[in-house]
């Protein structure tokens, strides 16, 4: 496994770039965008500037409507994207800078998975998330087979291995995804949307393992999701975005005040302290 | 467990070439012209060894002047079609891809046409006019496929299905406009004919095709990621783009090269691939050399079978390699266990 | 390949060619931007080529050499392949070794053993180097025994000169006269069995542009066999091949009777018909679609050797035309060719119910020629199809007399009349085929 940088359990909850402490695993510094339909009109989005930090062990999840620009932080967390304006840095290099293999090493982007051409088995499909690591036309080496190996075992999909990837259930399909994510080795976890087509059970498994990686293997993992409820359970903190702007970064408790919420999402809400102290969100009148 | 080491990749193009020789030895045997197995073998050491004094010329002109050169050839275009059509299945990720989807065989049709319609009697015009026709397609065709800078696979195929199309119409318009008696060439040569010696020595085709194939078959770890998916391909940090480059162009050169010395054999470059899919699984690593191989070994028994069937009339192999590819495909999707 | 500049530029190519050349000239483009263009395109082309192989096999090629015993196998894969291709390829140069074991003892069993069999250092038949009519250089011994022909017309040359013995194969298609389907086939004309005519020893290989490919001429030159391509394009360009072909063969003396007869025959005709003003027909090749001949082809040569004409000046040779443009140009006679449909008397009868085909004035006032197929086939034989197609077309003109016996014997009115009732056609017919 890596061994990075920013050392130490920091709690993470604090916000802005003043911080002191260890260098953040994920720095993102006054990052824009914005892309127009053509070079000379009007941009048709703008996001940002967004600005946070993040620690290894943290799990950051980004909310927000439809079209606020959440996949689109994330891409531009990934690199797949470069920044209008300012930096996303991840162990203290600009993600802009790095070539593709070293970037794949470090980041590992889960996005909405196309379909499959060919019957493919678990174990090939996890393989392939070793690529990075190695020359270009390569054959898997012993370390490569462990790193799989480890990657279905933090998942808890061992004993998927042998099946091929169209016999998957959703469920299973989602963990097997992120067991390729898991073998890039990397510092970086980002996902999009993991949670979109299982079923409430999924979800929460899905999440608690994301949050058990986290904890455990000390990944920095953001997850892009709509699930109000399941981020305020499992995330450090939560960056809310609306139309391309970024309205608040912070714990849970702190972004999720009523007003603020219903003005986003547009919907009679409720909100809810639990006695973990987490909130939660529910409609108002649907007593 | 490793899924793929170079010993099994060695080991099945080992079996796989033992095949091809063995087909080549039965393909040497038959043929209009009467000579024994003892003969051709006699004839093969003696021309390896350099002594050339000691055969019969007749004999020497039957196996290294008409058959080598024919399943040689063969060999050429099989390995070239397969392989272009494997990598076009991957880039355009259809599997219903075939080497001629993008347009190319109609390209190098045009030229053969033309140069029939301008100098019908100039001996090997008609392939180097044919692969100029094929090599103006693929530019023609990527210019059109591009989108935002880059390959976009389904672009691409649009692209490539207009241009065949639009090509297809010129031929057909030109081949009733103008003159029937030179071109009636042009049917066999649609029809696919390994009869015609090629224009350029088989030694620089060979090279031409064992550069590309080596090119493509360095990008064969990439396209099975790319063939996940391109987004995830990008994010394991693949180049995908300049792996669509090489891919696109490799492929269509391969298919240029074989088009323009034999004509449009067609199914090969389809069928090939997938029953090597069957048969070995899905990695191109793997892939790519046994479609070269097996594409060749396919040829080669349909150029046999087209020569010898109705001899002395000669089959267009084209139609062989339809009629035995279809069951032999058929066969192997009804067997396929998973 | 001469390559010139500017649109009139004949594409180099030696031979007897006129209105060839004349087509060709039609067709040339600017020849100095097309050479830019293939230059420039070709080194682009090889400029891909050097990136595509540099960027693939860099980390390739350097992987795999680290590893010892596998560079050993790969070296000796790629040596054992190189060998068995240059073997392969090498082996096309047969040209000398053909003609030399061709001169030795005619073929006794393949398979005698190498030693006792004359090898290729042994003597070799003079052999002289004659220019085709396409161009291409051929060496053909001076003793010709053995000739494969490659399409029925050469075929039937071969008979009419009499030179039937020395025919040692000719295509599936040969079957004028009967005895040419009973010697060894070597397959179609488009497409014969290579070794097929290698098997049948030919000394001399007969093609003709009308109906062989140049692909399959090619193949043989390549691999060391005497081929003689005939390019006819007119009546006399056809005797004076078969003039040609004859003195090849050794039989000089034959060709030049056959010769010198078919065209005294020729030149009666013309003769007779040379204050006849030429008679407009319409040639069909195909009736649906409809289909004629052009100018340059053989066919129109032969029908104006007949004191004829076709109504269709086109270019194609076989130009497809709508029905509007016979009834607009109105031909006098309309031929058929009786090898396509076996033309008979109820054909024609069929004919004059047909919609459009009744309305034409030809068709109405009997004009109907029907010629046998040998006016498809540049050979000798043709001589016969003209002199039937002339007497037919001219009635008048050739031996009236006899013509008019005919008729009075059958009693119908003759056509100077003009007012010939419908049975004649069919009259003609019968005289015809």
């Amino acid at each position: 496994m890596n061994v990075t940088a920013g050392s130490g359990a920091a709690s993470g909850s604090q916000m802005g770039p003043l911080a002191a402490g260890p260098r953040p695993r994920l720095k993102v510094e006054q990052v824009s965008y914005a892309y127009a339909a053509t070079d000379r009109s009007a941009p048709k989005f703008t996001l940002g500037p967004v600005s946070f930090e993040a620690q290894q062990r943290e799990l950051i999840a980004i909310l927000g409507p439809n079209a606020s620009g959440k996949s689109t932080l994330l891409k531009l967390l990934g690199g797949v994207v470069k920044p209008l304006s300012g930096r996303v840095e991840i162990d203290g290099t600009e993600v802009g800078g790095l070539d593709l293999r070293t970037r794949a090493q470090k980041i590992a982007l889960v996005q909405q998975e196309s379909e499959l051409l060919f019957p493919l088995r678990v174990w090939e499909y996890v393989l392939q998330g070793r690529y990075p690591y190695g020359k270009r036309l390569r054959f898997e080496s012993d370390e490569d087979c462990l790193m799989a190996g480890n990657a279905l075992a933090q998942v808890g999909a061992d004993e998927l291995r042998d099946r091929w990837m169209e016999q998957l259930s959703g469920g299973e399909k989602q963990r097997v995804i992120l067991a390729r994510a898991l073998a890039q080795q990397p510092s970086l976890l980002l996902l999009d949307e993991p949670t979109q087509h299982l079923d409430i059970g999924g979800k929460v498994e899905l999440l608690r393992r994301l949050r058990n990686l986290a904890d455990e293997n000390r990944y920095t993992v953001v997850v892009v999701t709509h699930e109000l409820n399941l981020a305020a359970e499992f995330s450090d903190r939560i960056v809310l975005l609306q139309k391309g702007k970024c309205l608040r970064i912070g714990a849970p408790g702190e972004v999720y005040q009523r007003d603020l919420l219903e003005e986003v999402f547009e919907a009679p809400l409720e909100v809810e302290t639990r006695t973990s102290g987490r909130p939660r969100v529910i409609l108002r009148g649907s007593h | 467990m490793r899924p793929l080491t170079p010993r099994k990749i060695l080991g099945v193009c080992g079996v796989l070439f033992a095949v091809l020789f063995v087909v080549v030895v039965v393909s040497l045997r038959m043929g209009a012209y009467p000579i024994s197995v003892r003969d051709i073998v006699m004839t093969l050491f003696n021309g390896v060894a350099g002594r050339r004094e000691q055969i019969p010329s007749e004999f020497w002109l039957v196996v290294f002047g008409l058959r080598l050169p024919r399943i040689a050839l063969g060999i050429l275009v099989g390995a070239a079609l397969s392989t272009a059509g494997a990598g076009f299945q991957a880039l355009l990720r259809n599997p219903l891809a075939d080497p001629y989807v993008l347009g190319v065989s109609s390209g190098a049709a045009l030229g053969a046409i033309v140069s029939l319609v301008i100098a019908p009697h100039v001996p090997g015009l008609i392939q180097i006019a044919a692969f100029a026709g094929a090599a103006a397609t693929i530019a023609a065709v990527y210019f059109l496929g591009r989108r935002g800078g880059q390959l976009d696979s389904p672009t691409l195929l649009l692209a490539g299905i207009v241009s065949a199309s639009f090509l297809s119409a010129i031929i057909m318009f030109l081949m009733t406009t103008l003159s029937g008696r030179d071109l009636r060439g042009m049917a066999f040569w649609l029809m696919g004919d390994l009869s015609s010696p090629a224009a350029i020595d088989l030694r620089w085709l060979y090279f031409i095709l064992l550069v590309v194939l080596g090119s493509i078959y360095t990008t064969s770890s990439d396209l099975n990621l790319i063939l996940t998916g391109e987004q995830e391909a990008r994010h394991l940090g693949v180049n995908v783009n300049r792996v669509k480059l090489v891919v696109y162009i490799g492929a269509s050169l391969l298919t240029g090269l074989a088009v323009s010395v034999s004509g449009a054999i067609g199914y090969v470059g389809l069928l090939v691939p997938h029953v090597m899919r069957m048969l070995f699984g899905t990695d191109y690593r793997l892939l790519i050399p046994a479609s070269a191989l097996g594409g060749a070994i396919a040829i080669v028994i349909a150029d046999t079978l087209a020569r010898t069937v109705v001899a002395p009339t000669e089959l267009p192999v084209g139609a062989m390699t339809a009629l035995a590819g279809a069951p032999v495909f058929i066969y192997l999707m009804r067997r396929k266990v998973r | 390949m001469k390559i010139g500049h500017g649109p009139a530029t004949v594409i180099g190519r030696r031979g007897i060619l006129d209105a060839r050349t004349a087509e060709s000239q039609e067709t040339c483009p600017g020849w100095s931007k097309l050479t830019l263009f293939a230059r420039k395109s070709v080194a682009m082309s090889l400029a891909i080529l050097a990136r595509l192989f540099c960027f693939g096999a860099r980390d390739f090629v350097g992987e795999r050499l680290r590893r010892g015993w596998r560079r050993r196998a790969i070296f000796l894969c790629a040596a054992f392949c190189c060998a068995a291709l240059n073997c392969a390829t090498s082996g096309a140069m047969g040209d000398e070794s053909y003609a030399k074991q061709q001169s030795s003892t005619t073929p006794a069993s393949p398979s005698a053993p190498p030693a006792a069999r004359p090898n290729a250092s042994g003597k070799s038949a003079p052999a002289t180097i004659v220019t085709d009519e396409t161009g291409r250089r051929v060496a053909i011994p001076a003793d010709v025994k053995r000739v494969v022909t490659l399409a029925p017309d050469l075929t039937e040359t071969i008979y009419m000169l009499g030179l039937e013995d020395k025919l040692a194969g000719d295509t599936d298609y040969c079957d004028t006269p009967a005895a040419a389907k009973l010697k060894p086939h070597v397959g179609g004309p488009q497409n014969p069995n290579l070794e097929a005519i290698v098997a049948l020893h030919p000394d001399l290989v007969l093609a003709t542009t009308s109906i062989n490919r140049s692909e399959t001429v090619d193949a043989l030159a390549k691999v060391g066999v005497a081929v003689y391509t005939a390019n006819p394009h007119t009546v006399r360009g056809m005797l004076a091949s078969t003039k040609r072909i004859a003195e090849l063969i050794g039989a000089g003396d034959r060709g030049a009777e056959l010769v010198a007869q078919s065209q005294a025959r020729l030149d009666a005709i013309s003769m007779r018909l040379a204050d006849v003003p030429l008679v407009h027909v319409l040639f069909v090749v195909w009736e649906n679609p409809l289909i004629t001949i052009g100018q340059n082809t053989f066919i129109a040569d032969a029908l104006r050797c007949a004191g004829a004409e076709s109504v269709i000046l086109a270019k194609q040779n076989w130009p497809q035309i709508s029905f509007e443009e016979v009834v607009r140009l109105e031909p006098d006679y309309i031929v058929f060719s009786s090898s396509h449909t076996g033309f008979g008397a109820q054909e024609l009868a069929a004919l004059r119910t047909k919609a459009g085909w009744k309305d034409l004035r030809a068709v109405e006032l009997g004009h109907i020629a029907v010629v046998s197929e040998e006016v498809d086939r540049p050979s000798p034989g043709l001589v016969d199809a003209i002199e039937q197609l002339a007497r037919q077309l001219h009635p008048d003109v050739f031996a009236p007399a006899e013509n008019r016996k005919a008729l009075l014997e059958n009693g119908k009115v003759k056509m100077k009349n003009g007012n010939a009732p419908r049975r004649d056609a069919e009259s003609l017919a019968g005289a015809a085929l």
